[in-house]
C-alpha cells in the first residue's frame, strides 16, 4: 500500500539496531585494534549485504538509495573516525589538496540520480580508470539522467533554463525530441572526441612504430593500447616493455591484454625502468590532461619515465585527444592534484589479496605521514611529439590548437 | 701446530657465512674480512714478504671474493690488507737505507738554494708526520718523489727498486699486525666519523629526500635530529620496501617522515631540498652501485638541481672500473613483481626485477666519508691511497 513509508520505519528500526551492534563492535575493536584499513573497501559491500538479509521485504526499484541509508550507520562511524585520523596527518605540502575520503553514498542527496551516485562510487573506488573510460562513463550516466527526466508542472520556465543551460535546443522542441536530440549530441561527442579520435590516433601512431622497435609505455593508457593492438594486426614485429607502479598497478591489466593479443612483452616496475630503458627505442605515454603551456598531466610515475628516456635520448610520443587539452597553465605538480586513500601505501601486496605490511600502524605513530598521489606533470622539454586527431602537434602547439578547433572541441 | 688448522677452519668458516650471506651488510663483512687477515698474518709462517702477499691474496683473498662476489667489500679489504703489507715492507725496507739518506739531506742542505732547503725540509718533515701516524709507507713514496723533483736522489731511487729483495727486515710482522689493527680500529669507528659531520650539512626546516635503508643515513639524519628541526621523504623503494623500514625507524626517533610512492619521486623533488643516500659500493669512477631506485632518485634530483649526498664508509670504495654496468648487477626473484598466483601469463612474459642499480658519477655532488667530505672527482687519490694497482685482479 504505502511500501515507502513502511520500509522506512522499518530501515529505522534497523538503523538502531545496527547501531547498538556497532557500538558493541567498536568496543571489542578498540581492544584488539583489528586492521581498520583493510576493512575499509570491504566494508561498503560487506555491510549492504547484511542489510540486504535482513530487510526481507525491500524489493523496490532503488535498493541503492536504501543500502545507502543503513551503510551510513555502519560505515559512517568507522569511516569518521579514519577520515579525522587521516586529515590530522595531512602532508603540509599538500595540504591545499583534499584527501578523497571515499564515496560516502549514504551523505548524498536523495535528488541524485542513482547513476549517479554508481558513477560516484565507481570513480572513488578506481573501478573505473584513466581518462577516456572516465569521460565515457560519465557521459553515459548523464545520458540515463536525460532519458529518465521526466518535467514536473508548472516549472515550466526553470526547466527551459535548464534546457539552455545544457546545450542551445530551440525551446519549441518537445521534451522527447530534446531528450533525443542531447543524448544524440553526448554520443556524437563521444564518437567524435574519443572513439573516432582514437582511431585517427591510432593510423598516425602506426607511422612511428616500426620493425624491431622495442616500445616502453607507463601504466594503462587506452589510445596507447589500441595502438599496440593495432600495429600487431598489421603484422608489425616489435616488443613492448609495460612499466608499472604502486598502488595502483594499472599496467598487469595492459599486459594481460597485450599477452592474450600475442604481443612479446615484458614487464618491470619503475624501480627497474634505468634498466629496463637500455634497449628502447621509443616511449609511448598516454595523457589525463594536456596544459597550455605544453605539460602533461598524467599518471604519478609519467614524469620520471619521460625524464628517463630523455636523459637516453629516447623519443616520448604521448597519444592525447584534442578533449584533454585544457586552457589552465601548470608550472610543477603541486598546484593542482589529487591525492589518493594513504592506506594503499600501506598494503604491500601486488595481487588482489591485499597484505598489510610494516606501516599498518602508520596512525598511531605521531610523526609518520604517507603520501599517495595520484598524478604529476611533466615538464614540455621531456616531450618529444604529440599525436593527435589533428595531427601530429609539438607540446607547445596546444594552446594553438586549442584556439582553432574550440568550436569543434566543444 | 695446531695453528694452520685452526686458521684453515676460520677461513672456511667466513667463506660459508659469506656464501650462505648470514653475514649482512658492508659493514659487517668488511669487520670479519679483516679480522680474519689479521689472523692469517699473525698464523701463517712466512719468511718473505712475497709469501705472506700471495697467501693473502690468492689463497685467502681470493676466496673470499668468490664466495660473494657481489660483495664488493671484501676484495676492498684485501686490497688494502695488501697495501698495507707493502707499505710497511717499503717504509722498513727504507729506514734501513734511510740513515745514509739523511746524512746526505743534512750535507746539502747547507749549500743549496732556500728553495731546495724548503722543500728538503718539509719533506723530512712529511715523513716525520706520517711515520706519527704510524708508519704509513707514504712518507716513503712522498720522500722519494720530492727528491726526484730535484733531480736527485739516486740512491733512493736504486733502492726502491729492491722490493723484490729476499732480504726480511726484522719486526716485519708485529708492525703490519699493528696497522691493521689500527685498519679495523677504523673501520669500528666509521659511523661515529661520519655523524659527526651531519650537523654541516642538514640546517633546519629543510626536506631531505632518502631512498632505500641505509644505517650510515639512518644514524646521520638521528643525529642531525637531536639538534635540528627537518623533515625527511623516503621513497618507498619497491620491491624490497626498505623505505618503510627507514620510514618507521626515523618516526620512531621524532623526525617529522613522510612516505611517497616511488612514482611520486619527480613531482616532490621541485620542494626537496637535497637528497640524502646511501650506497651498496663505490667505483672507482665515482659511480655507485645504490639499491634499485636510486638511478631515478639522482636523476630527478640532477634535473631540479638539488644536490646529492652519499654517505659511506671508505671501505665501500672499490678500485674496480664499471666497463659494463650489468657486471655488478643481480637480477633477483620476480616474485614481488608478479607473483605465481597471476597464473598463466608467466609463461609468456618476461619479468624484470634489478636489484642493484648504476648511478653514474655526474649525478653524485658529494660523498661523505669517515676521512670528510670528498667530490666525486677526488675519489682517486683515495685509491691511489689505499690500493695496490697490482692487486685489482683478485
Amino acid at each position: 500500500m504505502d511500501p515507502v513509508k513502511k520500509t522506512a520505519k522499518e530501515l529505522k528500526a534497523e538503523r538502531r539496531a545496527l547501531q547498538e551492534r556497532q557500538r558493541a563492535e567498536k568496543a571489542a575493536r578498540a581492544a584488539g585494534n583489528a586492521a581498520v584499513p583493510a576493512k575499509k573497501p570491504a566494508s561498503g559491500s560487506g555491510a549492504s549485504t547484511t542489510v540486504g538479509s535482513t530487510s526481507a521485504t525491500s524489493t523496490t526499484a532503488t535498493p541503492l538509495s536504501e543500502t545507502a541509508g543503513s551503510t551510513k550507520t555502519t560505515d559512517s562511524k568507522q569511516r569518521h573516525s579514519l577520515t579525522k585520523e587521516i586529515n590530522s596527518k595531512q602532508v603540509d605540502m599538500f595540504s591545499h589538496l583534499e584527501i578523497t575520503k571515499g564515496a560516502n553514498t549514504g551523505l548524498a542527496p536523495k535528488e541524485i540520480h542513482p547513476a549517479i551516485l554508481v558513477l560516484g562510487l565507481q570513480f572513488s573506488e578506481f573501478k573505473i580508470c584513466g581518462a577516456n573510460a572516465r569521460c565515457i562513463a560519465a557521459l553515459t550516466a548523464f545520458q540515463k539522467v536525460i532519458q529518465d527526466y521526466k518535467t514536473p508542472e508548472g516549472m515550466g520556465n526553470a526547466i527551459r533554463h535548464l534546457k539552455w543551460e545544457i546545450s542551445t535546443i530551440d525551446i519549441e522542441m518537445s521534451d522527447d525530441e530534446a531528450k533525443k536530440l542531447l543524448c544524440e549530441k553526448i554520443d556524437n561527442f563521444i564518437r567524435d572526441s574519443i572513439t573516432v579520435a582514437d582511431r585517427v590516433i591510432v593510423e598516425y601512431g602506426l607511422q612511428k612504430i616500426q620493425d624491431g622497435d622495442v616500445i616502453l609505455t607507463y601504466a594503462r593508457s587506452s589510445v596507447v593500447q589500441q595502438l599496440l593492438l593495432e600495429a600487431h594486426t598489421k603484422g608489425i614485429k616489435f616488443k613492448v616493455i609495460i612499466i608499472d607502479s604502486r598502488p595502483r598497478l594499472e599496467g598487469k591489466k595492459l599486459l594481460n591484454c597485450l599477452v592474450n593479443a600475442g604481443i612479446n612483452c615484458t614487464y618491470a616496475f619503475l624501480h627497474a625502468v634505468g634498466f629496463a630503458m637500455r634497449d628502447v627505442s621509443k616511449v609511448f605515454l598516454g595523457a589525463h590532461a594536456f596544459m597550455s603551456n605544453g605539460a602533461l598531466y598524467s599518471r604519478v610515475g609519467t614524469a620520471m619515465v619521460a625524464m628517463m628516456a630523455k636523459e637516453k635520448n629516447i623519443p616520448v610520443i604521448i597519444c592525447c585527444e584534442t578533449y584533454k587539452f585544457t586552457d589552465k597553465v601548470q608550472l610543477d605538480s603541486f598546484v593542482m592534484n589529487e591525492q589518493g586513500n594513504p592506506n594503499d601505501i600501506v598494503n604491500i601486496s601486488t595481487t588482489l589479496a591485499p597484505k598489510p605490511g610494516l606501516l599498518s600502524e602508520w596512525l598511531n605513530k605521531p610523526d609518520l605521514k604517507l603520501l599517495n598521489l595520484l598524478y604529476d606533470l611533466t615538464p614540455s622539454k621531456y616531450i618529444t611529439t604529440v599525436i593527435t586527431e589533428v595531427g601530429m602537434i609539438p607540446c607547445t602547439s596546444v594552446p594553438v590548437i586549442l584556439r582553432e578547433y574550440k568550436p569543434m572541441v566543444q | 701446530m695446531t695453528g694452520p688448522r685452526d686458521l684453515n677452519a676460520q677461513i672456511e668458516s667466513l667463506v660459508n657465512r659469506l656464501r650462505r650471506r648470514q653475514v649482512v651488510g658492508s659493514w659487517c663483512v668488511s669487520i670479519e674480512t679483516a679480522m680474519l687477515l689479521r689472523q692469517v698474518v699473525s698464523a701463517t709462517r712466512w719468511n718473505q714478504v712475497e709469501t705472506l702477499i700471495k697467501v693473502v691474496k690468492e689463497d685467502v683473498g681470493r676466496r673470499l671474493v668468490m664466495a660473494q662476489p657481489r660483495e664488493l667489500a671484501v676484495g676492498n679489504i684485501v686490497c688494502r690488507v695488501l697495501r698495507l703489507i707493502r707499505e710497511v715492507y717499503n717504509s722498513e725496507d727504507a729506514t734501513f737505507d734511510d740513515n745514509s739518506a739523511e746524512d746526505n739531506d743534512k750535507d746539502s742542505n747547507t749549500d743549496d738554494d732556500e728553495k731546495d732547503e724548503e722543500i728538503k725540509s718539509k719533506s723530512s718533515q712529511k715523513i716525520r708526520t706520517f711515520s706519527f701516524y704510524g708508519g704509513s709507507g707514504t712518507g716513503t713514496n712522498t720522500q722519494s718523489s720530492m727528491i726526484n723533483l730535484l733531480g736527485d736522489g739516486s740512491p733512493m731511487g736504486a733502492k726502491r727498486a729492491s722490493v723484490d729483495d729476499y732480504r726480511k727486515p726484522p719486526n716485519l710482522k708485529p708492525l703490519i699486525i699493528s696497522e691493521l689493527q689500527e685498519m679495523i680500529n677504523e673501520l669500528e669507528n666509521t659511523y661515529v666519523n661520519i655523524i659527526d659531520q651531519a650537523m654541516e650539512h642538514i640546517h633546519s626546516n629543510e626536506i631531505i629526500m632518502t631512498v632505500g635503508k641505509s644505517r650510515t643515513v639512518e644514524m646521520f639524519l638521528k643525529t642531525a635530529a637531536k639538534k635540528r628541526k627537518f623533515s625527511v621523504l623516503v621513497a618507498e623503494t619497491f620491491p624490497t620496501y626498505l623505505g618503510h623500514e627507514m620510514a618507521l625507524s626515523l618516526s620512531e626517533a621524532g623526525i617529522d617522515t613522510t612516505v611517497i610512492s616511488d612514482s611520486a619521486i619527480f613531482a616532490v623533488m621541485s620542494r626537496v631540498n637535497k637528497v640524502i643516500m646511501g650506497t651498496h659500493a663505490v667505483l672507482a669512477n665515482g659511480g655507485l652501485i645504490s639499491v634499485s631506485g636510486a638511478q631515478m632518485v639522482a636523476t630527478a634530483a640532477k634535473h631540479h638541481s638539488k644536490p646529492v649526498v652519499v654517505c659511506t664508509g671508505l671501505y665501500k670504495l672499490s678500485p674496480l672500473y664499471p666497463y659494463d654496468e650489468d657486471s655488478f648487477n643481480d637480477l633477483v626473484a620476480p616474485d614481488p613483481v608478479f607473483s605465481f598466483n597471476e597464473g598463466d601469463l608467466i609463461d609468456k612474459v618476461t619479468l624484470l626485477n634489478p636489484y642493484y642499480d648504476y648511478v653514474s658519477p655526474e649525478l653524485v655532488s658529494l660523498f661523505i666519508t669517515n676521512t670528510g667530505g670528498h667530490p666525486p672527482s677526488y675519489l682517486y687519490r683515495l685509491i691511489n691511497e689505499n690500493y695496490d694497482p697490482d692487486d685489482t685482479d683478485i
